[in-house]
This record gives C-alpha cells, structure tokens and sequence, in this order.
C-alpha cells in the first residue's frame, strides 16, 4: 500500500515514480542468439479471468484486503506509448469515479484510515484496497466506482503524466545508483524487446501519451477477461458473490497481451558503464538470461544455490562473505534467480511481480573509487582504477567456482534448512499472503510457498549441482556500473584489456589479512573475464 | 482472545463517541507484560496469535545521540556492524551458521536514540535466541583486523547513501539546525569520521563497555510465546550480565534566535523544499506531540486544504508532507515539498508558512479534528497484523521512554487533544526564530527567503 505510507517525500516520489529508457546509442546490442524458451510452458494468461478468485477468509481479522490483478503490464505498451500502462493505473489511484472527484474520496476515507493504491509490473497491474471492516459496506462503492466508472479527469491527468515524466527524466538518474544500475541491467539484457523500457516508460514516450490513449487502454487491456480477483480478510461470501458480479461488469474485451519479450543472450561479458557527476562509487549490476521460473520444479534447485551464494540482505552468502565480510569492500553482495522488487529497501520478498521472462543477476553494491581511495589514502595515491574490477572479477570467479565445483553436501544441507524455515516468513501479513497466493496461481502453481517447501524437501545435492552447471553461466554475462566520471575511461581500459586489478587495500586492513586471503587476491586479480566489448554512455543518455 | 479485545476497543470507540476514550482503553489490543530482572534489564513479552513464529528485539537505548566526542560520529552505527564479529564460544562464522541454522530473518539498524537488533523465526527456537544473542551482548570479541575491515563495510553504505540528494540535504539540515546537540549528526556520522573509523579500535571498546549493558537495554518478545517462558529464558541467559554506569552528558542545544538556511545544488533534480522547525522531545504526558501530530495531518496530508491546493489545482507542487520526529531530545517538526518547478520554491515556502501561521488564530472545526483522531487510529488498528509490526510499535516507545506501556499513552493523550491545543502548540512551534529552511535545487544558492 504504496500510497498510504507515502509521507517521505522520498518515499513518495518512489510510489510515484516512472522509469527508465533505453538510449539511442542502446538500441543495438552486441547479442549471439536468444535464449531459449522456459522449460516449463505454463501459460500465465490462464490463470486470469471469468472467475478466477483467490480467497484467504479470516474471520479472526479487523479488516479486508481486496487486489484486483490484471494480466498486462508495461510489456504490452504500445511502441512510442512507452508507460501508458503504468499512467492507466496511476490515472485509477489518482482520478476519482464518475460519482466523486479524487479529492472527495480522500475527505470520504480519511477517518476510516481506508486506502488503496495501484502498482504496475512488466506483466501485471495490481490495485489493491484496504479497509477496516468497519467501513467495508461504506468503502466498497468507491472501490466499485473506481473500477467501473472511473474519472478519468483532465486535470488529473496533468499531473499524474507531469509525475511520470518527472520520473523518467530526472528521478531514476539521481536518487539511487545501485535502483540505477539494476534497471539500465535490464535495459540491456530485454533491449530491442517489449521487457526493455522501464514501466514508467521512457523520457521520449511518455510525452505521447494522451488521456484518450489511457481511456482506450483502460477499456480494452484492463477487462474481466485478464483479471484475477483476490480478497483476504474479514468479509463474508455475500461480500465475495457481490464483487464477483461487478468485476463481471469490467469491458468485455478480450485483450491481446503479447508473448513476453526474450532476455538477449551476450555474446561474452558485455559491459555498459554509465557515468555521471560527483558519484562516490561503482554500482554494479550483472545478469545472464535463464529460462527456469517458480513454474518449473528446477527452481527449488536453484533456490538452494542462489541462496547459498548469494541470498538477499543477508551474511551467509558467499559474494557477502568475501565481498564484504573478508575484504572490506562495500555494504553488501547479493545473487538473484528472479526479479527482486526494490531490495535496497527491502529484507524479505514483496509479491506482485511474477514474470515468465527471466534471469539469473548478481548485485554487487556501490565500492570505492580510485579518486576517493587516493584521496582517503596516501599509499594508494598511484592508483588508477577503485574496486569495480576486483569486485566483478570476485563475483563472476565464485559463480564460476560453484559452476565448476557444486555445494558439499553440507553445505547443501545446512542452506536447504534455511530457506525451508526462512520462507515461512514471506508471507507474515494477510496482505502478503494473500499477494503470494496470487503470484502461485500467475506461475501455474496453488500455492507456491508451500510447494517449494515440499520440492525442497525431497531436493539432492546433485540435482542443485546440475542445476547450476545448466543454467548459470559466467562467459557470457551482461553488467552495467553506474559510477563517476573519473572512473570511467580507466575501468573501461582494464575491462577491455583484462588488466591485472590487485585489490587495493588501506594499509590499515591489509597488514592483518589472513595469507590465504593474500593468496586468493592473487590469483581474482588475474582471473579472466571473458570481456568482449565495453561502452561507456553517459547518464543523461540512457534511458531516452 | 486478541480478537475479543479489539472488537470491544472498537465497541467503545463507537459508543463512547467523541473525544474521551476511558482510561481502560489501550490502543493496543494486547496485554505488554514486563519484568525488570535485578540487573536492570527489561523483559517485555507480548502474546499474539501468529502460530510457530516469534519476533525477538532487544533495544539499546543508545544512538547518534550517546556520540558526545568529537571526531566519534558515526560510533553507535559502527558499533552495531561489530556486533556480528563474534565471541570466543561463537566465532563471526560459527553465529552465521547458527542464524542460517535457525532461518530466521534477523538484522540490526541504528538511529538517532538507539540501536535495534531483530530476530523474526521460529518460535520453538527462542532457546537458542537467547543463548546467542546473551553471549554477544556479554561477551563480544573481535580481533583488531576484524575491527578496521569492518570499517570499510560502513564507509560502503555511506558510499550508497550519499548518492541521493535528500540524503545530502538531510545531512546538511540537521548540521544547521542543531550546533550544540548531537542531533547535530546523522547516524551515518560526517564522512571524515567515517573514514576515520579503523583508528579507533580502543574507543570502540570503551563504547562497548559504556552502552552495551543491562540498564541501557530492553528485551522484547512478540508473538507465539508465553511471558513465562519469556522471562525465564531472559533469567538464564542474561541473568549475571552486569551493569554499568556511565551516563552521558549530552550538550542543551541552545535557543535558536533567527532562520537558518541549508541548500544542496543539484542540476536535473526535482526541486524540494523542508521547512523544520525546533520542536518538543517526546513525552506520553503532554499534549505536544500528539497535537503537533494532528494539527500536521490536518494542515498537510493528501486531504488537507493545502495539499488540494498545491497540488490538485495549481499544480505546483508533487508532494507535501511532513510533522514532529518523535525522539529524546527536543528535535524538529518539519514539512517539505516537492516543487514542479525552482522558481515556486518561495509561493510554495509562502503558502506552507500561511497554513502554519492561519493555524494559531483560527480554531480548526471539531469534525476535522474527531476525523483524525479516528484516521489515526484505525490506521494504528489495520497495522498491528503480524509480530514483526508490533515489536517494531512498541520498540520506538521502548527507546524513547524505556516503557512500552508509553504507546498506550500517549495514543489516550491523542484523544484528550482540543482545538485550543492545535492553537497553542502552532503559537509556539512555528516561530521564523526556530525555522532552519532546506532546499534542494539547481542554483547556486537557496533563493528561497
């Protein structure tokens, strides 16, 4: 419920917020081939539709959360229209209904503390609602005006495109490297695709976009044909017959969503360094297409090696351990078998943004520059590259390492425990709960948590171990790094080069490091990168 | 049984219509059960129903604030990184296994009054939580290396942080606005100290010995568990952990007489502006805070007049928001504002100082205020719905009064709050004297008078 935590304004430029573009200079990609097809063909749209509802009744509860998912996101946005899904559903949250202008529901609701937001995703929209169940018989109507009878008011329109385009041109540049360098990753791997814009759309498309083109979209891409209705809480089967029956009113159109655009697969390490002004660090992202999602039984397998490798926002991965933890390097060091929605933000999973299109990704957090080493350090004055090459080289040398090697079956073991125990936490709310039920159903599956669970449970170390070796790879990676202008020219020379890059160290940590930790610096500093081109795009370029 | 209590709250609600809420009436559902053992430590446990899981906090009542030396800012944060570095009995390495062991979702954060640490898992492994967590809050040991390399993970984060201009503004705003205060700082420290930090191996131990002891600290368990199990365990394992007594003396921020100005320039970023002004400490007596609380909603939420204005109509600005920070020490009551464009940074000060100014002579209508009161409290209600969400609630009562109970407090002082009390606490907190205005835009300097 974006919007009504949305009292920083940081937090609420984030709720508001748009995306990123690809550049002019983006639009060709050095790619070998595309990548095949999801082993497991679950076809996503059938879980949307007449009556498809997931129910969560708790009687025990003090309210109701109702979400209204819809099959399409910003990868069916028209070409040019960049963003018009995302304005649609802003223009839902920010207009009011035929009956009551956006500002009368706001005076309506605020003593009931009601709220309700909407979020758009590359292949679904959710609007969700939330009501103590008090006031669930007074709140309804407006969730049901919001629904059938939007507003669509000229007014709000200005302002809600004037946030988008705020977004795109400005926002996502400056607010945060590492959201950055995430999204300019996925501008790279889907370019020439309908995953590569972000959802807000693009600096160039979003000034296309009419309010007619948003009442269009509205009636022929948000119908009761592509919905899955979920509702949780307090309520009772009168409630759920009534709002079946009026999300039986949306347009009957039967929308054409296109088939999910492809991750391009590298032709060896491609790398896109975007520089700009006065940045202290190097934030790093790096990704490689892999076709297993929570549809497949694969993905359990690949639970266990991400986690072990690299779980989110937590100590015991190894990229954290030797990234971080041994060397000093940054604040943290994660892996990813599926997208991961604002993890800067984020300890445990958020749900609405299953995908049918995916990748396997390493983030590697802002470290240190050479201007800011030299400066901070007189012993390391001669520098001329900071810790990104080191670090990619760590990263990419342990994927490598586990590719080659596998877990032990301790290993194996102690991180299966973990995850079986650490997934029970994901859904700790209704609302969650709820959003994971509904995620299962968009994969294929009843419900994902507790199916994981059992796949887990019956999982060997083997099948991890070939998992890995199938599906990773480090030869042919794409990375981007959003980092300082100063920094840029010299990592890009010794990425092209596969330059030696010993790690750097203050006197102060390098005198009391361990031999063996020596020893492994030598042979990182040497490992190679199977680098095959390096561009450097300047930030105020990227995403046009 | 929690069910019950919320539905007979709410009956009162209802009934009793208006503004008294008897005496009896908690905001929160659940009984907060306390133990202080003879140490000193606080032991509160809260049952819910929330089966097989456990939320597990222990609050140190000590944050940027406790940083009184200079060249020390940035300690408390440090200090909670060194925490994870190991014992003689559970090496850095052996405490991961451990946590992974257990699966549970466990980190630590620091603010301004304290440092957190949280443990959300399994509740049939309680035991084991207490065991480790006693063991590192009593016996922490860490090796000169480990100190110093876990100093460049700090300046990491910095390193992250710094790339947004709210970040810098905000750095820049509490610099300016305190002088004496360590509310001077932020948390993350100023960034000399920060890469200073390796150097200071035998402060950190000092600081460890100071704050890290059963008086500063509270436990608090939320969720699948009993007060007694609770208790006990708290006996057993933190039962000998001796107390300590230092007491910091931490700097009166003097009264601040004229507008102090704070601006970060930044090309191709949206225009902000924050208006923050000196404000109260908190308190669960007084009805500062939770008029201050009300009066914000009111003057700038998404319903207020000000917000259809600015930005519904002219459209002239994103965003307005803000209110009182809820700390210690006096600290500030601030509002900001995203502009559309630079050049109505001043209308948008002019038109925030209006409301703020219109607020002490004109008395606000009754049903608005009753609307709040209810807004806030319904929202309080829906948020309570997992461990994880009560301990956080109760943890920021924890380290701002050392007593949970202070949440029911202060929520019954929000309901004895008068429209003459929205008057008196605008009359006193909006004064330009104690204004520190922040700006964020392209040029130079602030233009904004």
């Amino acid at each position: 419920m974006k919007k009504i935590a949305a009292y920083i304004l940081p937090v609420a430029l984030l709720a508001a917020s748009c995306t990123k573009q690809p550049q002019a200079s983006q639009q060709t990609t050095d790619t070998a081939a595309t990548t095949e097809t999801a082993p497991v063909a679950f076809d996503a749209n059938t879980a949307f539709g007449p009556n498809k509802v997931v129910e969560l009744q708790n009687p025990q509860s003090n309210k109701v959360i109702i979400k209204l998912m819809f099959k399409n996101g910003s990868m069916s946005d028209p070409k040019g229209k960049e963003g018009l899904t995302y304005a649609t559903a802003q223009m839902i949250a920010n207009s009011g209904t035929q009956d009551m202008t956006v500002t009368q529901i706001r005076e309506k609701i605020y003593p009931w503390a009601a709220g309700y937001g909407a979020s758009t995703d590359k292949e679904v929209t959710t609007f969700t609602f939330a009501v103590h169940r008090d006031f669930l018989n007074d709140f309804y109507p407006i969730v049901r005006g919001l629904m059938l009878q939007p507003a669509f008011a000229e007014d709000d329109f200005k302002r809600v495109i004037s946030n988008q385009q705020n977004y795109v041109d400005q926002v996502i540049r400056a607010s945060s490297d590492e959201e950055y360098s995430k999204k300019a990753l996925e501008d790279l791997l889907f370019r020439g695709t309908n995953y590569q814009h972000v959802v807000e759309g693009t600096s160039a498309s979003v000034k296309n976009i009419t309010l007619e083109d948003v009442k269009n979209h509205w009636s022929n891409m948000f119908t009761r044909n592509n919905v899955m209705i979920g509702v949780a809480g307090n309520y009772n089967n009168e409630f759920l017959n009534k709002l079946k029956a009026d999300v039986a009113q949306l347009s009957e159109v039967k929308p054409t969503i296109p088939v999910a655009g492809q991750p391009n697969k590298p032709n060896g390490v491609q790398v896109e360094i975007i520089q700009k002004n006065d940045a202290l660090g190097s934030a790093i992202f790096t990704g490689t297409p892999m076709p297993v999602t929570r549809s497949a039984d694969d993905f359990a397998a690949l639970m266990v090696a991400n986690s072990f490798l690299g779980e989110h926002r937590k100590s015991y991965g190894k990229l954290y351990d030797k990234i971080r933890t041994t060397r000093s390097m940054n604040y943290g060091d994660y892996s990813y078998i599926e997208w991961y929605d604002n993890g800067g933000s984020f300890q445990l999973p958020n749900p609405g943004v299953p995908r049918t299109s995916n990748y396997f990704a390493l983030w590697i957090r802002p470290v240190q520059i050479a201007e800011g080493l030299k400066q901070q350090y007189t012993e390391l004055k001669d520098i001329n590259v900071g810790h990104a090459h080191f670090a990619l080289r760590l990263a990419m040398r342990e994927v490598d390492n586990l590719i080659k090697n596998g877990m032990t079956q301790e290993e194996f073991e102690l991180t299966r425990k973990f995850l079986r125990s650490y997934m029970k936490l994901y859904a700790q709310t209704e609302e969650k709960q709820l959003g994971f039920l509904m995620d299962s159903r968009f994969y294929g599956r009843e419900d994902y948590l507790q199916e994981m669970d059992q796949l887990l449970a019956n999982l060997t170390v083997d099948q991890v171990n070939n998992a890995v070796k199938k599906y990773w790879d480090v030869q042919n990676m794409f990375v981007t790094i959003v980092t300082d202008d100063s920094e840029a020219e010299p990592l890009k020379q010794a990425l092209l080069n596969n330059t030696p890059s010993p790690m750097s160290y203050s006197n102060l940590v390098k005198e009391g490091l361990p031999k063996e930790v020596l020893a492994e610096d030598d042979i990182i500093a040497n490992y190679k990168l199977n680098v095959k081109g390096v561009k450097i795009v300047d930030s105020k370029d990227t995403f046009k | 049984m929690k069910n019950k209590i919320v539905a007979m709250l709410l009956l009162m609600l209802f009934t009793v219509t208006g503004v008294m809420a008897q005496q009896s009436s908690k905001i929160l559902p659940y009984p907060i059960h306390q133990k202080k053992l003879d140490n000193g430590l606080n032991v509160v446990t809260v049952p819910y129903n929330s089966p097989g899981i456990a939320a597990f906090y222990i609050v140190v009542r000590a944050g940027s604030r406790e940083e009184v030396e200079k060249g020390k800012t940035g300690f408390a944060h440090f200090f909670e990184h060194m925490m994870f570095r190991g014992t003689d009995k559970y090496s850095k390495e052996l405490y991961g296994d451990v946590m992974k062991e257990m699966g549970a979702a466990a980190n630590a954060n620091t603010s301004i009054d304290r440092t957190l640490y949280h443990m959300t898992g399994n509740a049939d492994m309680l035991d084991k939580m207490f065991e480790i967590e006693a063991d590192r809050f009593q016996n922490l040991k860490y090796s000169v290396h480990d100190f110093k390399t876990e100093a460049g993970a700090v300046k990491g984060e910095y390193t992250k942080n710094s790339a947004s201009p709210y970040q810098q503004l905000y750095e820049k705003l509490v610099s300016t606005a305190f002088t004496k205060h360590t509310y001077a700082h932020t948390t993350m420290g100023f960034f000399e100290d920060v890469v200073d930090m390796p150097n200071q191996y035998d402060y950190s131990l000092t600081f460890f010995d100071r704050f890290y002891r059963p008086e500063y600290t509270t436990i608090l368990v939320v969720g699948d568990v009993t007060p007694e199990k609770v208790n006990g365990l708290a006996q057993q394992y933190f039962g000998n952990w001796k107390r300590g007594n230092y007491k910091p003396t931490i700097a009166t921020e003097p009264k601040q007489t004229q507008t102090r100005y704070a601006h970060v320039q930044q090309q191709g970023f949206p225009p902000y502006l924050t208006l923050a002004f000196k404000g109260p400490s908190f308190s669960d007596k007084y009805k500062d805070l939770p008029a201050l609380s009300i009066l914000s909603n009111i003057l700038f939420s998404q319903n207020s007049d000000l917000y259809r204005k600015l930005i519904v109509q002219e459209q002239k600005a994103r965003f307005i928001g803000g209110g009182p920070q809820f700390s210690r020490d006096p600290n500030l009551v601030s509002y900001s504002a995203s502009v559309v464009n630079a050049n109505d940074l001043q209308y948008v000060k002019d038109e925030m100082m209006r409301v703020l100014n219109e607020a002490k002579t004109k008395p606000i209508d009754a049903k608005k205020i009753a609307d709040t009161k209810s807004r806030i409290k319904y929202s309080f209600a829906m948020s309570m719905d997992s461990p994880d969400a009560i301990a956080n609630s109760l943890s920021q009562y924890i380290w701002l009064t050392g007593n949970p109970e202070a949440l029911n407090n202060m929520y019954a002082v929000f309901d004895t709050v008068t429209a003459k009390d929205l008057m008196d606490v605008a009359k006193k907190y909006f004064t330009p004297t104690t204004l520190t205005v922040g700006t964020i835009s392209p040029s130079e300097k602030s233009l904004v008078k």
